[in-house]
């Protein structure tokens, strides 16, 4: 996708689009089959509305009104705020465990016992201790993403490389320099990957606790207008968290590309030579 | 779970071995915090209404379990809604991953919808389910469908596209059919892969009927735990989380011996019991 | 290359191939050309070149696994269109089901053809005490050492029923000791199956070890550059590795071969 070094051909758009003309078929297809069975009363409108409903509801949320943008960047904050909170923990207490070993062992059992509690189960009481503002929606992200975080940095970071120990040892490393030139950048991709997990958590955790009290955010929206049977706009608010999912997981990926550069083929090509720029203008060439 | 490995292996050492000074340790941490706990609350210091004491945490369990006895209905309700869903999505899950692993144009054709799917939090569906279906069990395990089937899905799917060229290649060199490359080949190749999907789905399944309840507030443990919360007793709300810890625990041990039991290549015990049962079959193989 | 290509005795020839050639990328890539020859019964050919020469896909146009571009290639006489039973394969790579034990790994080219009788399962057992491996016949691959699981796959090989054997490096991946032993077995093995082995080999000491004809592979086109004859009876000992007509043979080889090797 990002190769930046492939020259274009001259034909890339044409190609581009004949790649997902098939796609925009099959899906204009699709809706227009939909709507003509909403339409004949194959499908009962009440339940699944019609596609035209759907696009007129998110017309209405999104342009005419544009009442979505307040939920949606509350929502927006709730999650990123709580997976803030939950990454710097988890990322704190594995840093803490992989490099005192007591700790590790005492402080592990309560993270198990953490993650076997459906993290979900704890909402009404975290309600009940942060209130119905955002507070309550950032306590239940920061929980639930926690656990993945915490595991996969953990994880990460105690995986030992002996041949590549000993290498730093043979050229005199010591413990904080192996820690922080190989044990970090190896723990990196697993690191990464329990991030991706969490912020997908902490979306989960914000509007599930949003669902259980609120007032603002795209879970109340959603649970209004479901109650309120108004399904049309209730999948347009649906599409709202899609697009929350989709930013924070594309930025996390592109987070992931730039930092774990080594693991993409096209990334780490194009890393070597900006490397090797810098190296040459540092040797004035 | 590496968090339990490079715990280092029990040494003698004086008059304990380590591995009992180690449990000792855990246990006075443990008690040490409970105790904390609890006389930070006595001297007030921690509204009781809302941190409760660890004894009134006890008494609650007394109190639900025994006394009044009334957790038990709602924990066998969530959990026949827990094990339909989860068996539903599994089978969701798994039919789909495979007829979309098998077949390369409904995969490509299927991607971008994937891809939506899993950016949407899935939970998020159960409002609608519950307004399209209405009140009560159907649209319970609809939503506990929803949220389990696709881990299941995308590990089957990734499991069965995923499968190992050179053992291809020797499956076409045996001149195999495309089913017996299927059964013989394929699919064992996959079950570790989906094993580890029926995982995730499982404690999916438990989070999503707390969700459907908290939504319901008409039976099972999750709407009880949120009429506790609401009538601010925290004691019995908290007997009930902690009954979900074990319930998890359970979950996370059966799973693991099932997952033992199925993949069972992938152990030593299984390894060991399956060899017995083949030579069993077999029985004297001298000419 | 080969004058006699023209129209050899059907009892002679068991694999036969005349301008062979396969191209890949719709002819951008030449991986083989015009490869012409005739293997005898029984006969042990090796296949020796560095990487790219075409050895491999050679060995895959006889199983079948993949069509040739150009010329004939006739296995007893038929011509070869599909992957048959009367050819079997083995691997660098071991390839064992590790679901599977030993004896049901050996077993798997019986079950892809028909049922399996009590008599398979004892062929099979037979099988895996000929390769050495009677006391691990219901082991799992992952409890067995590379050497072991190769020995494995050589069993399911002999299981197959097939007398020409094709093997594509098959012991490449073992430390040098055990290839060795496994060379001096697979010797006695197939003598004793009576089977045409081809064996794809990038050791030249190995190739010529094994042999009675080492095909001398050159890349850029992938082609036979010679038929080497190796004179000596098979089996031989390891010891025939330090004969000077051994390394006589080495030398050729080397040469024929160039700067490359």
């Amino acid at each position: 996708m990002s190769d930046v070094s492939s020259p274009k051909a001259p034909g890339t758009a044409d190609h581009l689009m004949f790649r997902i003309l098939p796609h925009l078929v099959l899906f204009a297809v699709l809706l227009l089959i939909w709507e003509m069975a909403v339409r004949t009363g194959i499908i009962t409108s009440i339940i699944i509305p019609a596609p035209s409903k759907i696009i007129g509801a998110i017309w209405e949320l999104y342009v005419t009104k544009g009442t979505i943008y307040r939920h949606f960047f509350i929502t927006f904050t709730e999650a990123v705020v709580g997976f803030a909170i939950g990454a710097g923990v988890a990322v704190t207490l594995a840093v803490c465990s992989a490099l005192w070993d007591p700790f590790k062992r005492y402080v592990s059992p309560y993270a198990i016992v953490l993650n076997v509690t459906p993290g979900i189960a704890l909402t009404p009481i975290i309600i009940a201790w942060f209130g119905y503002g955002m507070g309550s929606k950032i306590a239940l992200a920061a929980v639930i993403s926690f656990f993945p975080i915490f595991v996969n940095t953990l994880t990460g970071l105690i995986q030992r490389d002996e041949d590549r120990e000993e290498l730093f040892r043979s050229i005199g490393a010591t413990d904080a320099q192996i820690f922080r030139k190989l044990r970090v950048p190896a723990a990196l991709p697993l690191l990464f990957a329990g991030l991706k997990i969490g912020l997908t958590t902490a979306l989960i955790g914000a509007v599930v606790a949003e669902f259980a009290q609120a007032t603002d955010g795209v879970g109340v929206l959603m649970s209004r207008f479901s109650f309120q049977l108004n399904m049309a706009a209730s999948l347009a608010t649906l599409l709202s968290m899609t697009v929350i999912g989709l930013i924070l997981f594309y930025s996390m990926e592109f987070l992931d590309d730039r930092i774990v550069f080594w693991r993409r083929e096209s990334r780490g090509a194009a890393a070597s030579r900006a490397k090797a720029r810098a190296w040459k203008s540092r040797m004035g060439q | 779970m590496s968090v339990h490995d490079a715990i280092p292996m029990p040494e003698q050492r004086g008059g304990l071995s380590l591995r009992k000074r180690r449990l000792i340790i855990h246990a006075s941490i443990f008690l040490g915090l409970i105790a904390l706990w609890e006389i930070c609350s006595r001297l007030g210091w921690l509204d009781p209404l809302f941190y409760p004491r660890p004894s009134s945490i006890l008494h609650s369990f007394w109190l639900i379990y025994f006394q009044n006895a009334n957790v038990w209905y709602h924990l066998y309700t969530t959990m026949v809604l827990v094990l339909a869903g989860f068996i539903g999505g599994s089978i969701l899950g798994i039919g789909l991953g495979a007829l979309v692993g098998f077949n390369a144009v409904i995969r490509r054709f299927l991607k971008p919808y994937v891809i939506v799917l899993e950016a949407t939090p899935r939970i998020a569906v159960a409002p609608l389910l519950i307004a399209a279906l209405g009140f009560g069990a159907s649209s319970k395990i609809a939503i506990i469908v929803l949220v389990c089937f696709f881990a299941p899905f995308i590990n089957t799917l990734s499991g069965v596209v995923n499968v190992n060229e050179e053992r291809l290649e020797l499956f076409r060199s045996l001149g195999a059919s495309k089913m017996q490359t299927l059964r013989k080949l394929v699919l064992p190749d996959a079950v570790p892969v989906i094993m580890a999907g029926e995982r995730l789905a499982l404690t999916a399944a438990l989070s999503g009927a707390l969700v459907a309840e908290f939504i319901q507030r008409d039976k099972g443990i999750g709407s009880l735990i949120l009429v506790y919360s609401r009538n601010l007793n925290m004691a019995s709300a908290f007997a009930c989380i902690f009954t979900l810890t074990i319930l998890g625990f359970l979950i996370f041990r059966g799973m693991e011996w099932l997952d033992h039991r199925i993949a069972y290549w992938k152990n030593e015990a299984g390894m060991e019991r399956v060899a017995a049962k083949r030579a069993a079959q077999m029985g004297d193989l001298n000419v | 290359m080969n004058v006699m290509a023209s129209q050899p005795s059907k009892t002679d020839s068991v694999v036969g191939a005349q301008g062979l050639g396969k191209t890949f990328g719709g002819g951008a890539v030449v991986a083989l050309e015009d490869a012409s020859f005739d293997i005898r019964p029984g006969s042990f050919v090796s296949l020796v070149g560095p990487s790219g020469c075409g050895k491999s896909t050679l060995l895959r146009l006889i199983a079948g696994l993949i069509e040739r571009t150009s010329g004939n290639l006739q296995v007893h006489g038929k011509e070869v269109t599909d992957p048959r039973t009367d050819v079997g394969m083995m691997f660098q790579k071991a390839t064992l089901l590790d679901w599977r034990t030993a004896v049901e790994n050996v077993l798997l080219p019986t079950e892809v053809s028909r049922a399996v009788t009590k008599e398979d399962q004892k062929n099979a057992a037979e099988l895996l005490r000929m390769v050495g491996l009677k006391d691990f016949l219901f082991a799992f691959p992952s409890q067995l050492s590379g050497g072991m699981q190769q020995r494995v796959a050589l069993a399911r090989l002999l299981q197959t029923g097939a007398d020409v054997l094709l093997l594509d490096e098959p012991f490449g991946a073992l430390d040098e000791f055990t290839r060795e032993r496994l060379n001096v077995e697979l010797m006695r093995i197939v003598k004793e199956v009576q089977a045409t082995t081809l064996f794809v080999t990038h050791n030249i000491a190995e190739a010529i070890f094994l042999a009675d004809q080492v095909f001398v592979m050159t890349p850029r086109p992938g082609r036979i550059a010679k038929i080497v004859d190796v004179p000596f009876d098979r089996p031989r000992p390891l010891s025939i590795q330090t004969s000077p007509e051994f390394n006589t043979l080495v030398a050729e080889v080397r040469d024929i071969l160039g700067e490359d090797h």
